[in-house]
C-alpha cells in the first residue's frame, strides 16, 4: 500500500475542542482522504491534493481486483463443492440400487471397488460398515439389551454405596473419564449432549460382554464413530466384532509380542517404501511403536481429521488390517519432506497430529496409492508370515526379554537383516 | 569437552500418573500457555518440547506425557530410558489418584536409575488445586514427610487451569537435574569408562548428555 502522508493535527488538548466547533463528520473514507482539511488546519498543497488522489485511487482498484479474485474463488469453491455433492449422490445411488440390495455377490466387483476407494457417502457409511465389518460373534439385539442391563445395574450399586468413585471398578471411572473427552469440539458425546448416554451404554455393555478384554483408551473414540453412522444395537455389534479382529485385539490387550510382530512388518515396508526416511528414523533412533501405536489404537482418529479417518476405516473394511498400515506409510510419504529435517521430539510430535491441511484427504490417499504394500515381491501376510518366524527363532536362540522383543533399533538391525 | 559461552543443556522428562489427573493440561499449560477442560485421552505416549534460558544458558526439556491406563505400563515403560527427571501428578480431589503416586514412584525407580546408580530426579504434584484440596486436608497426610520418605525432591499444589506452581515446580525439577548433572560430572574418574543404562548411540560420551 502507498505511502499516506497524514495531516498534522495540533496538539490533543486542541483536538476535542476544534472537532466539535468544526462538526466535521467525514462520511466514508472518500471524505476523509479527498475533502479539503478542516478550516483550522492549514490547507493541503496542490501538489499533495493530487497525490493524496493518486494513492486513493490505487486503493480503490486493488480492494476492487481483490473483491473480485475473491469472489472468483468462492465461485469456483462453489462449483467444487457442486461437483462434489453430485459425485456422492450419484455414488449413494450406485449404492444403493446396485450394490447393496446384491451384497454378497457385488461387493468385491471393480464397480464397487473403484467406488469404495473415493470414499463411501455418509449416507450409507454405517450400513455398509456394518456389513464389511460383519457379525462372527453372533451377538444380537437381544444379548446386547441382556449386557447393557449388567451394566446397568452396576452402575447403580456402584452409585448406591458412598464413595462410590473411589471402590468403583477402574473400568467404569475410566469410561467416564474419557467419554467426557471424547471429539470434544463435536459436543455431542459430553454429558448433557445427544449420544453422551449412547457411548456409555456401548462401552459399559462391552466390559460385561468382554470383561477379558475390558475398556481400554481408545476404544471411546471408536465406539464414538460407529455411533455417529449407525444405530445403538448395531454399532455394539460392529464395535464388538471390530474390537475382535486380530490387530485391535493385539493392541487392545497390549500383547507386546504380537505388536512387535506388526511393527517389524511395518519397519519392513517402510525401508522398502522410503528408505531415506527409515535411516533417518533409525538414526534418531525412533521406534514405529512411537507412533503407530497411538495411529493403530484410535484407528486414525486421533493423528487425522474426523472425515479423512473415516476414509481410511472405509478401506481398512474394504482391504482388512494391511491397509492400517499402508495408510500409515501414506501419512510418512505424504509429509516425508519436513520429516527427514526434524529431530526425534518434532518427528514424534508431528506425527501424533498432522498438520490439517487443505484437500488433505486427496492428497494423503494419493499417496497411499502410490504406496503398494509390497516388498520385493512379497505382500503383508507373507512379509508377517516371515517376521514372526523370525521372532521365534530368535527368541529360542536367546531368551530375548519382553522388553528387549520391543522394536529397538539395535534388536531391529539385527534382527531384520 | 563444550563450549562454556553457549551450553545447551537436553534433558528429557517424563510425565507420569494416573489418568485423567491433568498431565497433558500441565503441558500444555507450561509449554503452549493455555488451557482447555477438554484434552484427549493421551494412548501411548505424546510429547512437548520447551526451551529455557537458563542463566545464559539453554535448557530444552522434552516433555514425555505418558498414558496413565495401567493396561499400557508394560508398553510405555519402554519410554523411561534416558529420562533424567520425572513429575508424577495426582487429582487432589481423586484420593486414589494419589494412592498411586507410590507405586508410580516406585516403577520410576525400580525402572530407571542414572550413571551415578542414583534416582532421577522427581517432583510431585498435586494437580487440580483450584478445585479443592480434599486429600491434602482430609488424610492428615504431612506431605514434606511423604516426600522425604519417598524420594521427592519437592512437590507443588499446582493447577493447570489456574496456571498455579506450573513454572515454579519445572524450575525446581531442572534445578535438580542440573545438580544431579554436576554430580554426576564430578564424580567421574578420568580415564575410567562408566556403564550407562544403555550402549552410547553414536560415539557420544557418557558424560555429555547429547548436549550439543
Amino acid at each position: 500500500m502507498g505511502q499516506l502522508t497524514l495531516p498534522c493535527f495540533p496538539p490533543a488538548e486542541h483536538c476535542s475542542q476544534s472537532v466539535r466547533k468544526v462538526e466535521f463528520e467525514p462520511l466514508s473514507t472518500t471524505a476523509l482522504i479527498l475533502e479539503d482539511r478542516p478550516p483550522n488546519l492549514p490547507a493541503k498543497s496542490a501538489e499533495e491534493t493530487q497525490r493524496h488522489r493518486q494513492q486513493y485511487e490505487q486503493m480503490v482498484a486493488g480492494a476492487k481486483r481483490r473483491e473480485l479474485k475473491e469472489a472468483q474463488r468462492r465461485q469456483q469453491q462453489m462449483k467444487e463443492r457442486f461437483r462434489q455433492e453430485e459425485v456422492i449422490s450419484n455414488a449413494t445411488l450406485v449404492w444403493n440400487q446396485h450394490i447393496l440390495p446384491h451384497w454378497d455377490t457385488t461387493k468385491s466387483s471393480r464397480r464397487a471397488q473403484e467406488l469404495w476407494w473415493g470414499g463411501l457417502p455418509p449416507s450409507v457409511r454405517g450400513r455398509i460398515w456394518s456389513l464389511a465389518i460383519g457379525n462372527e460373534l453372533n451377538i444380537t439385539a437381544e444379548l446386547y439389551e441382556i449386557f447393557l442391563s449388567r451394566a446397568k445395574e452396576k452402575w447403580t450399586s456402584l452409585s448406591d454405596t458412598e464413595d462410590g468413585a473411589s471402590l468403583a471398578e477402574p473400568s467404569v471411572e475410566l469410561i467416564t473419564q474419557d467419554i467426557s473427552r471424547t471429539f470434544p469440539s463435536l459436543c455431542v458425546f459430553q454429558k448433557g449432549g445427544p449420544y453422551h448416554n449412547l457411548l456409555r451404554n456401548i462401552l459399559g455393555a462391552y466390559t460385561c460382554y468382554r470383561p477379558d478384554v475390558g475398556y481400554v483408551q481408545g476404544m471411546s473414540s471408536i465406539a464414538a464413530v460407529l455411533i455417529l453412522n449407525m444405530g445403538e444395537a448395531e454399532a455394539f455389534i460392529s464395535f464388538s466384532n471390530l474390537i475382535n479382529r486380530p490387530c485391535q485385539l493385539a493392541f487392545y490387550r497390549v500383547d507386546h509380542q504380537l505388536m512387535c510382530r506388526y511393527f517389524r512388518t511395518f519397519q519392513v515396508f517402510l525401508e522398502e517404501t522410503l528408505p531415506r526416511l527409515f535411516l533417518h528414523f533409525q538414526s534418531l533412533g525412533l521406534s514405529p511403536d512411537l507412533y503407530l501405536m497411538d495411529w493403530i489404537l484410535s484407528l486414525y482418529t486421533k493423528p487425522l481429521p474426523l472425515d479423512v479417518a473415516c476414509r481410511v476405516w472405509d478401506l481398512y473394511f474394504r482391504d482388512g488390517e494391511e491397509f492400517l498400515f499402508r495408510a500409515a506409510l501414506g501419512i510418512l510419504r505424504l509429509f516425508q519432506d519436513v520429516l527427514l529435517h526434524m529431530d526425534l521430539i518434532s518427528v514424534a510430535q508431528f506425527l501424533s497430529r498432522p498438520p490439517g491441511e487443505e484437500l488433505l484427504s486427496d492428497r494423503l490417499f494419493s499417496c497411499i496409492l502410490a504406496t503398494p504394500l509390497l516388498s520385493g515381491n512379497r505382500k503383508w501376510s507373507q512379509v508377517s508370515h516371515l517376521t514372526n518366524r523370525v521372532i521365534t527363532v530368535s527368541k529360542s536362540q536367546r531368551e530375548i526379554g519382553s522388553n528387549e522383543l520391543f522394536c529397538f533399533p539395535q534388536v531391529l538391525s539385527s534382527c531384520s537383516c | 569437552m563444550q563450549n562454556n559461552h553457549h551450553k545447551e543443556h537436553l534433558y528429557k522428562i517424563l510425565v507420569i500418573g494416573d489418568l485423567g489427573v491433568g498431565k497433558t493440561s500441565i503441558i500444555k499449560r507450561y509449554v503452549h500457555h493455555n488451557f482447555s477442560p477438554n484434552y484427549r485421552a493421551t494412548i501411548g505416549v505424546d510429547f512437548a518440547l520447551k526451551v529455557l534460558n537458563w542463566d545464559q544458558e539453554t535448557v530444552r526439556l522434552q516433555l514425555w506425557d505418558i498414558a496413565g491406563q495401567e493396561r499400557f505400563g508394560n508398553m510405555t515403560r519402554v519410554y523411561y530410558r534416558e529420562a533424567m527427571g520425572a513429575f508424577i501428578v495426582f487429582d487432589v480431589t481423586r484420593p486414589a489418584s494419589f494412592e498411586a503416586v507410590t507405586k508410580w514412584k516406585e516403577d520410576l525407580d525400580s525402572k530407571l536409575t542414572l550413571a551415578n546408580g542414583k534416582h532421577v530426579a522427581t517432583v510431585l504434584l498435586a494437580n487440580k488445586c483450584d478445585q479443592g484440596r480434599d486429600v491434602l486436608t482430609n488424610n492428615g497426610i504431612k506431605m514434606e514427610q511423604f516426600c522425604q520418605e519417598n524420594g521427592f525432591v519437592g512437590w507443588y499444589e499446582t493447577s493447570a487451569k489456574e496456571n498455579i506452581n506450573i513454572d515454579e515446580a519445572a524450575n525446581c525439577l531442572v534445578k535438580h537435574i542440573m545438580a544431579s548433572e554436576n554430580d554426576m560430572l564430578q564424580s567421574e574418574v578420568p580415564d575410567t569408562v562408566t556403564p550407562q543404562l544403555e550402549k552410547d548411540k553414536g560415539g557420544t560420551c557418557s558424560s555429555c548428555f547429547r548436549s550439543q
